[in-house]
């Protein structure tokens, strides 16, 4: 079977650094994996390769075996990758309808035109994601950490990807608001949508991936069930190294 | 799309008013307003690229030029008749439109600004030196056919110019490649990241800003009937669009218009108490206040003073 | 030959005083202050109106001109740039729209006419073959030692060093215990009196008018562009660059064409190179 995702011997160098150094890791459709790792270890690194913000050095990245390495960020979205950002960053002028209407948007301009916005899918984007009728015409700036990072993943589930990467979907957030994101991821899992997730928050973190790895400076440490990376002795060192 | 009545009223309103307008007022105000049209065509053009991308134009005097320019050589040079030179004139404004595209590809912010500025005094040292058998030098060109007789059907005809331009790009920015534009203009990063081509949606906009102006640049040259390079590729030129639109409210189509005409009536009205180049003095004092302490324009003014008029009114 | 080498020697050098208090602005505080080209101006009518029509000293003419600068610099910076705190495209608009106020003000003062400014130092000397006025040789050696009078101040005072620290990291320094806006209003200050110097001598090397303040702006930009984010020693070499360039065009093309490779070179080296052809340096 074809990895959902499947990236190979990935390098990235920074000048003198190695952001990521040869890095391999696969993921099944409809697995969701944890990306762990202390401070600085690279992780939103990988994340940008994976989008094509950032080019490695070398390596492949395969989505459902196609190589997608020479794409452009807005090509591999098209090809069913999408992320959210650690700093959400809204559209700050636009109602959060809006904001969604922008990921639901076809890369077609005369579509753009001629067509009109699916409201109703605007909606119902908005409403899984725990957001209520009366939220659709707020703007960003009223709206707390916890929304943004909501309106964030309304956003990417918008381009209706079918692999989905998180970064650190959790900070900032209030214990209420981590249940309810994890309640949303959970029922996507369901759904079947595969998943890589990086978060600081490991008790949240546990219950909503399969299988993590733990890399520290860019260098994979550890794979395994969570439990198993996290009893790893070079992941506990690497923590309170980290700390 | 969203239209509502209200929408019908408002512009069924502002176009039957100004088609009305020459019964009621004297010549020397018709030409005010022609200017004025003209003025709010050049603004909505710079309005559709700068205020809703956030690619700010300085640049846009060298559209324009080169609108003008096409039609005014094609026409008094080699006897092209207007039918064709202006539409001929408007596809070279979209092509240099594609020229300043380029720089856009790679920087924005301060250096696009820089980028586009160089474009226009390049353009202004280029026209006074090369073929100034064709362009006319440093001179410029005088006894460009002129397409209307009198104040009035000047009138009409920028009216009509200005109102379709006005009424298209209206309609056209309220479907999601307005939005889309406009998310550009707050966060190009996450556009891209909302699986949208910047590229193409930028090139769009180029192309669409540089039609209008090309549009304007000729229809204007074509009422005046001369045109000088130091008059079109200017500071004062670029600074007069660039406040009609931001006084107005960019990212607004009426913003623009509002703002050209404000503009336009509040230099004349200056004219008796400041003769000269000595009102720009005034002008520009006012434009700087407002734009530092009122940066989204007169219309979120109105609009702010209304919703407050309304809620006295109910309390 | 020789004549092109000389030409071009002593205009870059008074280009390099020009560029110069813009780079300053533009290094700290990451602005383009497009009202630059205006301080030239005010700071050339200024010297004319002490000098020529209240016949005082030159030297006072210049003082009054140069103080007439740092003013101008510290209001700016107080009155608009921090009330726009850190918006770049605003700041340069808004001073896009200081500058025609400025211009207007200048012909609401002095008229539209130009006006011939007497040379700073009168007389003609002849070195190889071509003749060389004393006053733009003056112009040339003034502005190498306001240079290098600014090289040593940046590297040797505390203040410069302030300014070399908010330059590289204006966050940093501030936790270090420098505060970013008094070295900001220091900065705006003498940034207003180079201007206002350079403006001195690119009048009397021209002439002075309302509408003086384009070109100068414009080769500042150059400057600013080509050589990345501002170097003193930067804005030195591309300053020569265009100087150079400019004599060379205006002895083999055409004079007219003086400014077109200036603005060839500012779009060839944005569209290209965005990080100017000398990337980032320390001040």
């Amino acid at each position: 079977m074809t990895a959902a995702l499947q990236v190979s011997g990935l390098v990235k160098r920074f000048g003198g650094l190695v952001a990521t150094n040869d890095l391999s890791f696969s993921l099944q459709e409809g697995e969701s994996l944890g990306l762990i790792g202390p401070n600085g270890a690279g992780k939103t690194t990988v994340f940008s390769q994976i989008m094509g913000e950032l080019r490695q050095n070398s390596g492949t990245i395969e989505l459902f075996g196609q190589e997608i390495s020479g794409l452009s960020t807005p090509q591999r979205i098209r090809a069913g990758v999408s992320r959210t950002y650690q700093i959400p960053r809204p559209f700050g002028d636009m109602s959060v309808a809006e904001n969604i209407r922008v990921g639901l948007m076809p890369d077609d301009i005369w579509r753009m035109i001629v067509s009109r916005p699916d409201t109703d899918r605007e909606k119902e984007l908005a409403l899984s994601v725990g957001f209520s009728e009366t939220d659709l015409g707020r703007s960003p700036a009223e709206l707390a950490m916890g929304d943004l990072r909501k309106l964030e993943m309304a956003r990417t589930m918008a381009t209706a990807p079918r692999v989905m990467l998180l970064d650190e979907v959790f900070a900032g957030l209030t214990v209420g608001e981590i249940a309810q994101i994890s309640d949303l991821i959970q029922s996507m899992r369901k759904d079947g949508m595969t998943f890589l997730i990086v978060s600081h928050d490991l008790p949240a973190l546990e219950p909503l991936i399969d299988r993590a790895i733990a890399i520290e400076r860019g260098t994979m440490i550890a794979e395994g069930s969570f439990s198993d990376v996290m009893n790893d002795t070079a992941v506990q060192a690497s923590y309170l190294g980290g700390v | 799309m969203g239209l509502r009545w209200f929408h019908y009223v408002l512009w069924g309103g502002l176009i039957s008013g100004m088609f009305l307008l020459p019964q009621v007022v004297s010549n020397g105000t018709l030409r005010t307003m022609i200017f004025a049209n003209y003025l709010a065509i050049f603004a909505i053009s710079w309005d559709v690229l700068s205020g809703r991308t956030g690619y700010v134009s300085f640049g846009h005097p060298f559209l324009i030029g080169i609108g003008a320019y096409t039609t005014a050589i094609l026409t008094k040079r080699f006897d092209v008749p207007v039918e064709i030179s202006i539409p001929v004139a408007v596809v070279v404004t979209m092509i240099a439109g594609l020229l300043v595209l380029l720089p856009a590809l790679r920087i924005r912010g301060s250096y696009f600004a820089l980028v586009t500025l160089a474009f226009m005094e390049l353009l202004y040292q280029l026209v006074q030196v090369i073929r100034p058998d064709l362009t006319g030098g440093t001179r410029g060109m005088s006894g460009i056919q002129t397409l209307t007789r009198g104040a009035a059907n000047g009138y009409y005809l920028s009216t009509a110019l200005m109102l379709s331009v006005a009424v298209s790009m209206w309609l056209l920015m309220k479907t999601r490649i307005g939005t889309a534009l406009a998310a550009i203009g707050m966060n190009e990063e996450s556009v891209r990241g909302s699986g949208l081509s910047t590229t193409r949606l930028k090139a769009f906009a180029f192309l669409t800003s540089a039609l209008i102006a090309g549009l304007g640049g000729a229809f204007y040259v074509h009422y005046l009937g001369s045109l000088a390079p130091r008059a079109l590729f200017d500071i004062n030129f670029l600074f007069t669009i660039i406040v009609a639109a931001l006084l107005g409210g960019t990212s607004t189509i009426i913003g623009p218009m509002i703002g050209a005409f404000f503009m336009t009536f509040l230099l004349e009205y200056l004219r008796p108490v400041l003769p000269g180049a000595e009102r720009y003095f005034v002008y520009g004092a006012i434009a700087l206040l407002l734009y530092m302490y009122q940066p989204k324009g007169l219309v979120e003014l109105a609009q702010r003073g209304f919703q407050r008029l309304r809620k006295g009114g109910l309390a | 030959m020789l004549q092109i080498l000389i030409q071009g020697l002593l205009l870059s050098g008074l280009y390099a005083l020009i560029a110069m208090g813009f780079t300053l602005i533009f290094s700290i505080g990451r602005v383009l202050n497009l009202a630059y080209g205006a301080y030239l101006m005010v700071g050339g009518y200024m010297y004319f109106w002490v000098s020529q029509t209240l016949g005082m000293p030159k030297l006072m003419g210049v003082a009054v001109a140069a103080l007439l600068g740092v003013l101008m610099g510290v209001l700016k910076y107080r009155l608009i740039v921090k009330t726009l705190k850190g918006d770049h495209v605003a700041v340069e608009i808004s001073t896009l729209i200081l500058a025609v106020v400025i211009q207007a003000g200048i012909v609401l003062v002095f008229g539209d006419s130009s006006k011939i400014l007497l040379p700073i130092v009168p007389g003609v000397i002849n070195v190889a073959g071509a003749s060389v006025t004393y006053n733009i040789l003056i112009a040339t050696l003034i502005s190498w030692a306001i240079l290098l009078g600014l090289y040593a101040f940046v590297r040797l005072t505390h203040t410069g060093r302030a300014m070399q620290a908010v330059s590289m990291d204006a966050k940093g320094a501030a936790i270090s215990g420098i505060d970013p806006d008094r070295i900001n209003l220091i900065t705006w200050g003498i940034s207003g009196a180079l201007g206002a110097l350079g403006g001195v001598f690119f009048a009397s090397y021209t002439q002075l008018s309302p509408s003086m303040w384009v070109a100068p702006l414009i080769i500042s930009v150059a400057v600013v562009i080509v050589g990345g984010i501002g170097s003193i020693i930067g804005t030195l070499v591309v300053a020569h660059i265009v100087g150079f360039l400019e004599v060379i065009v205006v002895a083999t093309l055409a004079p007219e064409l003086r400014g077109v490779f200036t603005m060839l070179l500012i779009i060839g080296v944005l569209v290209t190179r965005p990080q100017g052809l000398f990337g980032r340096e320390e001040l």
